[in-house]
């Protein structure tokens, strides 16, 4: 039953993250300029757009991740479940512990495999070891690295190469067992197979995650998402199906990207 | 071609060739020499004070009490207070410096109190170590009625290498990419977790290298601990003593008062004796840096 809707964009999805008038400023420079967009549960959405267009800054607004930075500062709505994620009384680090991160460059911590797979349920209090054993084992299984990496668990974690490395970050992130997953052009540093690894992972991911990907690649955008949003010198131009974008986009700048007019 | 070549003659582009030539050569033995020239000095030092103190070393000299009219006294005592004022200048040191360190790397926003400390920092570290003995003498010696304690000569150097030690830890902190703390906190991490988990384990080679490099110069230290620590060993009771309120002189101390003011007829023997055993342990001290901040990053990024 519920599989019957998974992969069709079209049927109807939960709306899982709403923003509402984003604005976010670097200093005086404003890079996203009031933007609203629906992410939907279970699907894949896909931002893209020039580099410089924004993309990465709203992507790291959606889990308060600019909050690490000092001269960073956003307005509007940014609603998980009909939550405001920025309301005052809320704590960013249980919005992060829902609202999980991969980034454009793999970066494992300089511990074992284990060690980085394990991390989120330690830091959230899992001591057994038999507990940490299984979910290592469950996340690096879903991360589709497992048979690469379980007769090596407790080697170094720098020892693997990059797409591995971005694959156990997945992991990482999948251990925590976020209910979104916010990707920042998680195979741009990668080759293509590596690439295609990935992609196939973050299609399965969807069954039980939803999930927002930053990419510079148009085929990636679709080849692996259910709706695309189109971002240009902080503004988002357009969303809408990612058929619908790539096949007859309604305005006139997204259709010159697409069609290669823009970088 | 242009015209500017063109105007000149075949001759005189060799000639500024070859006098450019020469410049870069005279340059390069120039830059050699001063790089060699440091080389050289470290060599000639140590192996000068080899030649002077080799042979006054004998398990005797380095394990007996000292002497104060006749000759052949050793430098038991001495050696064990050096480590023993180490050991508990460490103890006050490396908590406060680390946790100031971290603070201001990790926490602190730009503002007053952030300047605040930072300047205090920089004020304390330009303190002549002299002057910060002689406030150690007013404290702990003379208003504190403690007299000559080898807890009081461990406070003053915790004073003077406060701001080494915080800077260290900063530096080892910030050498931590961004990108591990924003992995960490998009984990669900506190940020204190993430400090713990990631932050210190991924700087501990500089952070060990720094400690071991100022335990070095802590372990030399002499003028502050004059004032606070004393010229001589307990007296009366065992020379090795572990009470903290034991005047406690330390072998770089007892270099300059057999020096200075010893009535030994071996001083000089005895001074160059100490002053090679000291270089030997600074040394050491500084090549322990190095091996373990080698082997501690080399463990991180393969095993």
């Amino acid at each position: 039953m519920i599989t019957s809707t998974i992969g069709v964009p079209e049927a109807r999805a939960e709306c899982k993250l709403q923003v509402e008038d984003l604005n976010v400023y670097y200093g005086d420079f404003q890079a996203i300029k009031t933007a609203s967009l629906e992410v939907p549960e279970n699907r894949v959405t896909a931002l893209i757009g020039p580099s410089g267009c924004g993309k990465t800054t709203f992507i790291r607004a959606l889990n308060r991740m600019h909050d690490l930075s000092p001269n960073v500062r956003v307005e509007g709505k940014v609603a998980l479940d009909g939550e405001d994620i920025y309301a005052r009384d809320v704590d960013p680090v249980s919005i992060r512990h829902r609202i999980g991160m991969v980034f454009q460059r793999a970066n494992p911590f300089p511990k074992s495999i284990f060690e980085n797979a394990v991390y989120g349920p330690r830091i959230h209090g899992v001591r057994s070891r038999r507990m940490l054993m299984e979910v290592c084992e469950r996340s690096l299984r879903r991360a589709a690295l497992w048979d690469e990496v379980k007769d090596r668990l407790h080697r170094s974690a720098l020892d693997l190469s990059g797409g591995q490395q971005q694959r156990l970050c997945i992991a990482r992130v999948l251990a925590v067992e976020p209910e979104v997953i916010l990707m920042d052009e998680p195979a741009s540093a990668l080759d293509p197979i590596a690439t295609s690894k990935i992609e196939d992972l973050i299609v399965e991911l969807k069954d039980d995650f939803t999930v927002v990907i930053v990419t510079h690649s148009m085929q990636q955008a679709a080849r692996i998402s259910d709706f695309t949003a189109f971002f240009l010198m902080g503004d988002l131009i357009e969303v809408g199906t990612t058929s619908e974008i790539f096949t007859k986009p309604k305005d006139k700048r997204t259709e010159d990207y697409i069609t290669g007019r823009y970088g | 071609m242009t015209a500017i070549a063109d105007s000149k003659s075949f001759a005189s582009r060799r000639l500024l060739e070859s006098q450019r030539r020469v410049a870069d050569l005279l340059a390069t033995i120039v830059l050699w020499g001063a790089a060699c020239s440091i080389v050289l000095l470290l060599a000639f030092f140590v192996g000068y004070l080899f030649y002077l103190g080799a042979g006054t070393i004998s398990w005797h000299f380095l394990t007996a009490p000292p002497s104060e009219i006749s000759a052949g006294g050793g430098i038991g005592p001495q050696i064990f207070n050096s480590f023993y004022i180490l050991f508990l200048t460490m103890v006050f040191t490396v908590p406060v410096a680390m946790g100031a360190g971290i603070y201001l790397q990790e926490y602190a926003r730009p503002g007053a109190f952030t300047t605040t400390v930072q300047f205090c920092a920089e004020s304390l570290a330009t303190i002549p170590s002299i002057v910060m003995g002689l406030f150690g003498l007013i404290v702990f010696v003379t208003l504190l009625h403690w007299h000559f304690t080898a807890l009081g000569g461990a406070l003053t150097l915790t004073l003077l290498n406060l701001p080494a030690l915080m800077r260290v830890t900063q530096e080892g902190l910030a050498s931590v990419p961004l990108i591990m703390r924003e992995g960490s906190m998009a984990l669900g991490a506190t940020k204190w977790q993430t400090i713990r988990r990631v932050v210190l384990p991924s700087a501990i080679a500089p952070l060990t290298t720094g400690i071991v490099l100022i335990a070095g110069r802590i372990f030399g230290e002499t003028a502050a601990l004059i004032y606070t620590a004393g010229v001589s060993v307990s007296a009366g009771r065992s020379a090795y003593d572990w009470s903290p309120f034991h005047t406690a002189e330390t072998l770089s101390v007892h270099l300059w008062y057999t020096h200075s003011e010893g009535l030994v007829p071996d001083a000089a023997r005895i001074g160059n004796g100490s002053a090679l055993v000291l270089l030997v342990m600074v040394l050491a001290f500084n090549v322990l840096a190095r091996v373990l901040g080698r082997l501690l990053s080399h463990r991180l990024t393969s095993k």
